[in-house]
């Protein structure tokens, strides 16, 4: 019965239109619009790269052996299994050409060497347009290569050039466009080049010992079950270290990057939502205030407080469904309309569409936050007696509601964190995320009162100016909008100023610390009877300070004491793919012995092992453990004798695993070498090394930390434009305290003309008040940025902090913009009011 | 005599209706001189507040001609206009119309501090003790009851001193013993400062109080009668 008559009554009262909802609306719009965007666009490339996995892949599955190809036995499995199969080599290399003058130029490049079958899937395109095969055969007697442009710039290359790879000499036949299994490559320090495998035999690139990649991929029969064929794989090719990967996921590392960096997205726009909770919650409050008249005479009419709580619950509710019908129709289809757009910028293939998943999410989302953030407006209402016709009772309704709504807002706002991640993923960083959430309210709830009771106690010692005074008095004083602005802002500026010092650390530790302590170099693949001659050419030089060498082998830990090695240490990075192993007699100069001691340097008995402390330690390794490692198809299993600290943070030399030199010394191997030397030197050791030993790949750090700086910059604009929604949120939550505020400032601005001010002076005043509650908020925002940030980059970084001034500075400054903005749009009409009738119209 | 302090010339006052123009105040002409005190009196929307706010500056003549102490107040900017009510007038409200993020004392020192006065808190406070309210100078609007918002309007009309008081129904809000109380303290602040006073009321009591009791009725002067 009371439910039906707070329908009526909710329904005559929605007829007078969406006046005074317009910001309760607009922040559910956006809150709702920003994370279904995400979610679709997140959906959409899952999908793509879900429909696309065999094109991605190169085939419907496919095995990968480190450092080796496949064994005969292994190749006869591969026959029997496919339709058809093709082999793939995947290396970096340094590619020459002769420049105009006749010199020699090189660079870095990433060479995948193919057979006549690749591609199962898909098209390379070249240009100019021509058959992959018809490339790879070349002209003139000379095999062909196709270059990615990039590299042919660098070279100063043109279709018909010559380019040598190692001792070989190529045709460049055309410019490569597009390769279809390109996904999958992961990150590459160089621009890509296609030979065909046949072509290296005389390149001395692919020699035993040298570091490459082989890749098999099979075409299945129609029909195969993935499942069963990766198990009978790995089944009868036990320890070989393959590593299986089918269409089932394509491209998984690229299909876990966009999952991830969706979830993390999503978490940011959670905080557009919050910012959006606290404009609904202050629009709510001014609407219900200029109810208190309304819901006192239906109190006197005999409403019960459930019927009045309903009456506007349900209002609540229709508008909260019309916000959340028309955010999704935004943020689903803002995606599909710029798909083109959106889809030329991603590397990755995308199937745009609306995807009930997002919307579901977004929208569950939305309903918890409203109702997080109308509960106690609503409660407060409720509350409202019959006297308050007599006298302003909303504003003395007990500020915490009753306890049932308490409990409730509990109950909400663990069904949103457990929703959170249930969607998300990720426990630890939903709880992270919510925690940074809830304590930057919290911190900026405490500020919005210190603000108010600073500006209270200033505004008495600045007698004498009258439009500071004002502006503190408005602050300060009754109807302050003080909390609204600060929190609204300030939960935009914080996820902004996290970010922003975020990444000046990580760049700036990457970009301006590491090449301090990073070598110049690090030189790959140098063969055995090549490293005295490459030691002398350093050891000559003066701009060489320093020299770190090591045997270089690559192997996979597949046993720890005889279990497969995932069951004992689960998903630890160490087994995610092959690490660099070495072996040595004597203990390395520059490690410290954590636990065990060191074999000597003549020592032939087991195999004995030297892990990094830290990782054995998370992977819960103790002395005496049998570790199996598949190097070069072969398992060495080694007793861990002993643990070291290795620092890896400085990006020399560092290997996980040591081993005794007689457990590996026979095993085919190159050299790897770090040479740390002034930048005037660079160049010329450059030249000569690779001049001299075509097959050794020389890495410049200073290339390889350019390359990664632009992957975070990429990141952290990502995460920017994430932030960015949710100060856009706060803005309009900004607009709708301005615009709800209009009406006591016109009064104010009509009284103080009527004492004599003049219209610059109120403006003045106006002007201070907004700056003020601006800079405030950023510089709230900047101490919760900067704790937020010196957090992350202490524990999960790992990295040294420092207050980044730039956009430190930045950020408050854009505080008391925004806020000037929002506050001086609604200025201009209590500037120009004739002072009569706004007082008139007060009475 | 003397010069008028206010002198209105077939003044008019239209304002835009739904159903066009209406007509407010149609051509009134009228001398107030210094130190008389006028009562404005006739029925509600007879145009007695809108003749008081042209006298004030606070509304625009849309005719005619209004002039305060030699000033043409048609054709002074807005600016001009909150400068001289800021340096010679005092206005009183019916609704009081006290800034309400500002304590009493702030807000009587609002003029004065406009008006650049170095001991604006100190007259401020000498203003509230003279209107027996120096145990609220601290007190916000809202924490005070009609009376006594009333007086502190009053205090902050007589701050600096003004030559002309305007007072709109300053009893219009508040009961008969704080409305007695608050006309005469406004008439005490009057004497005090040999302001001239101009009045709205709809008491026939308080217009006897005054020099001369003008009716007005439909915008224009009825009758204008001298007390007795």
């Amino acid at each position: 019965m009371s439910l039906r008559v707070a329908a009526r009554f909710a329904a005559r009262e929605l007829r007078g239109g969406l006046k005074g909802f317009r910001v309760f609306l607009g922040c559910v719009i956006l809150g709702v619009a920003a994370i279904a965007a995400v979610g679709t666009v997140r959906e959409s490339i899952s999908e793509g790269l879900s429909q696309e996995g065999a094109r991605l892949l190169g085939g419907d599955a496919e095995i990968e052996l480190t450092y080796r190809f496949a064994t005969d036995e292994e190749r006869a499995w591969i026959d029997n299994a496919a339709v058809e199969s093709s082999e793939i080599v995947d290396f970096r290399s340094m590619a020459t050409a002769l420049d105009e003058a006749g010199e020699e130029v090189r660079g870095l490049t990433q060479v995948k060497s193919v057979d006549g079958a690749y591609p199962l899937v898909g098209e390379v395109e070249l240009d100019p347009q021509m058959p992959l095969d018809a490339a790879l055969s070349g002209a003139d007697g000379l095999p062909g290569a196709v270059v990615h442009p990039l590299l042919l710039n660098r070279l100063e290359l043109d279709v018909g050039d010559i380019m040598r790879l190692g001792t070989q000499d190529f045709v460049v036949m055309a410019a490569l466009q597009s390769e279809p299994d390109n996904v999958t490559a992961g990150f590459a320090l160089g621009p890509r080049t296609i030979v065909a495998t046949d072509a290296l035999a005389n390149s001395g690139l692919l020699a035993p010992g040298t570091l490459f990649t082989t890749r098999y991929r099979l075409d299945l029969p129609t029909g195969t079950d993935l499942a069963a064929t990766q198990a009978e794989a790995q089944a009868a090719l036990e320890d070989s270290g393959l590593r299986w990967s089918d269409a089932r996921n394509g491209a998984p590392g690229a299909a876990e990057f966009v999952d991830r960096l969706g979830a993390f997205l999503v978490l940011v726009g959670l905080s557009g939502l919050a910012v959006g909770g606290v404009g609904i919650s202050a629009a709510l409050r001014g609407y219900l205030a200029g109810k208190t008249e309304v819901i006192a005479t239906l109190r006197t009419l005999g409403a019960s407080q459930r019927v009045i709580f309903m009456t506007y619950f349900l209002q609540v509710g229709a508008l909260a469904v019309l916000g959340i019908l028309l955010g999704l129709l935004l943020g689903v289809g803002l995606p599909i309309a710029l798909a083109p757009v959106i889809e030329a910028r991603l590397p990755v293939p995308a199937v745009f569409s609306a995807y009930p998943r997002p919307m579901a999410e977004a929208a569950l989302y939305s309903v918890l936050t409203v109702l997080i953030f109308t509960l106690w407006p609503l409660a407060r209402a409720r509350d409202v007696r019959a006297a308050a016709l007599y006298r302003d009772a909303l504003n003395q309704a007990r500020a915490i509601p009753a306890p049932i709504f308490l409990v409730w807002t509990v109950v909400l706002l663990l069904a949103l964190i457990l929703a959170a991640t249930f969607f998300s993923g990720t426990l630890w960083l939903t709880l992270w995320t919510a925690g940074g959430i809830l304590g930057a309210l919290f911190m900026l709830t405490l500020a919005a009162f210190a603000i108010r009771a600073l500006s209270a106690f200033l505004r008495p010692r600045m007698r004498g100016r009258p439009a500071l005074g004002w502006a503190l008095a408005a602050i300060g004083g009754p109807g302050s909008t003080a909390a609204p602005v600060v929190l609204s802002l300030g939960l935009g500026l914080s996820v902004l100023a996290a970010v922003g010092q975020i990444d000046q650390n990580l760049r700036g530790a990457i970009e301006r610390d590491l090449p301090d302590q990073a070598p110049s170099f690090f030189f790959v693949d140098i063969q055995k009877d090549q490293m005295h001659g490459f030691l002398a050419r350093m050891e000559g030089d003066e701009g060489v300070t320093r020299i770190d060498q090591a045997p270089m082998l690559r192997g996979i830990i597949t046993r720890i004491n005889g279990e497969p090695a995932v069951d004992v240490a689960g998903n630890h990075w160490v087994l995610e793919g092959d690490r660099g192993v070495t072996y040595a007699a004597g203990q390395p100069d520059r490690e410290t012995l954590t636990e065990g001691d060191w074999w000597s340097e003549d020592y032939t008995g087991e195999p004995l092992v030297s892990f990094s402390a830290e990782e054995g330690e998370e992977m819960g390794l103790k002395l005496g453990d049998q570790l199996t490692v598949n190097i070069l198809g072969r398992d060495v299993t080694a007793r861990v004798s002993s643990f070291r600290a290795v620092d890896f943070s400085t990006a020399g030399m560092g290997f996980i695993l040591v081993m005794n030199e007689a457990a590996l010394a026979g095993a085919p191997h190159t050299f790897l070498a770090t040479v740390y030397s002034d930048q005037e030197a660079e160049a010329a050791i450059f030249n000569d090394v690779t001049k001299a030993y075509p097959n050794v790949t020389a890495v410049r750090v200073r290339d390889a930390i350019e390359q990664f700086s632009g992957l975070l910059a990429g990141l952290a604009s990502a995460t920017a434009w994430g932030a960015a929604i949710t100060l856009l949120t706060g803005f309009l939550v900004l607009i709708g305290a301005a615009a709800a505020d209009q009406r006591s400032r016109s009064y104010e601005a009509a009284i103080l003309k009527t004492l004599g001010a003049t219209r610059a002076r109120i403006l003045a005043g106006l002007t201070l008040r907004a700056g003020l509650l601006g800079a405030a908020a950023g510089s709230v925002a900047l101490a919760a940025g900067v704790s937020g940030a010196w957090a992350v980059s202490r524990f999960i970084m790992e990295t040294s902090f420092e207050v980044a001034w730039g956009p430190a500075i930045g950020v408050v400054f854009g505080g008391a913009l925004i806020s000037l903005l929002a506050g001086l749009g609604f200025a201009l009409g209590p500037m120009s009011a004739k002072p009569a009738r706004v007082l008139r119209s007060a009475d | 005599m003397s010069n008028p302090v206010l002198s209105l010339q077939a003044a008019s006052l239209s304002l835009d209706g739904n159903a066009g123009p209406v007509s407010i105040l149609d051509a009134i002409s009228l001398d107030v001189h210094g130190q008389e005190t006028v009562g404005l009196v006739g029925p509600s929307g007879s145009g007695k507040s809108s003749l008081l706010m042209l006298m004030g500056g606070l509304e625009q003549a849309t005719s005619g001609k209004v002039m305060a102490l030699g000033h043409d107040l048609t054709t002074m900017s807005e600016d001009a206009l909150a400068r001289l009510r800021r340096d010679h007038f005092g206005v009183v409200f019916q609704s009081f119309h006290l800034i309400p993020t500002m304590t009493a004392i702030e807000n009587v020192a609002a003029p004065l501090e406009l008006a650049g006065v170095a001991d604006a808190y100190d007259r401020a406070e000498a203003e509230l003790r003279a209107v027996g309210l120096s145990e609220r100078v601290d007190h916000y609007p809202s924490q005070m009851s009609g009376g006594e918002q009333q007086r502190v309007a009053l205090a902050r009309a007589a701050a600096p001193r003004p030559d002309i008081l305007l007072a709109d129904e300053p009893t219009g809000n508040l009961d008969s013993v704080n409305g007695a109380a608050i006309i005469d303290l406004l008439f005490g602040l009057r004497e005090r400062h040999s302001a001239t006073l101009v009045m709205v009321t709809h008491a026939p009591d308080l217009a006897a109080r005054c020099d001369r009791v003008i009716t007005l009725t439909d915008g224009r002067i009825a009758t204008t009668e001298a007390a007795a």
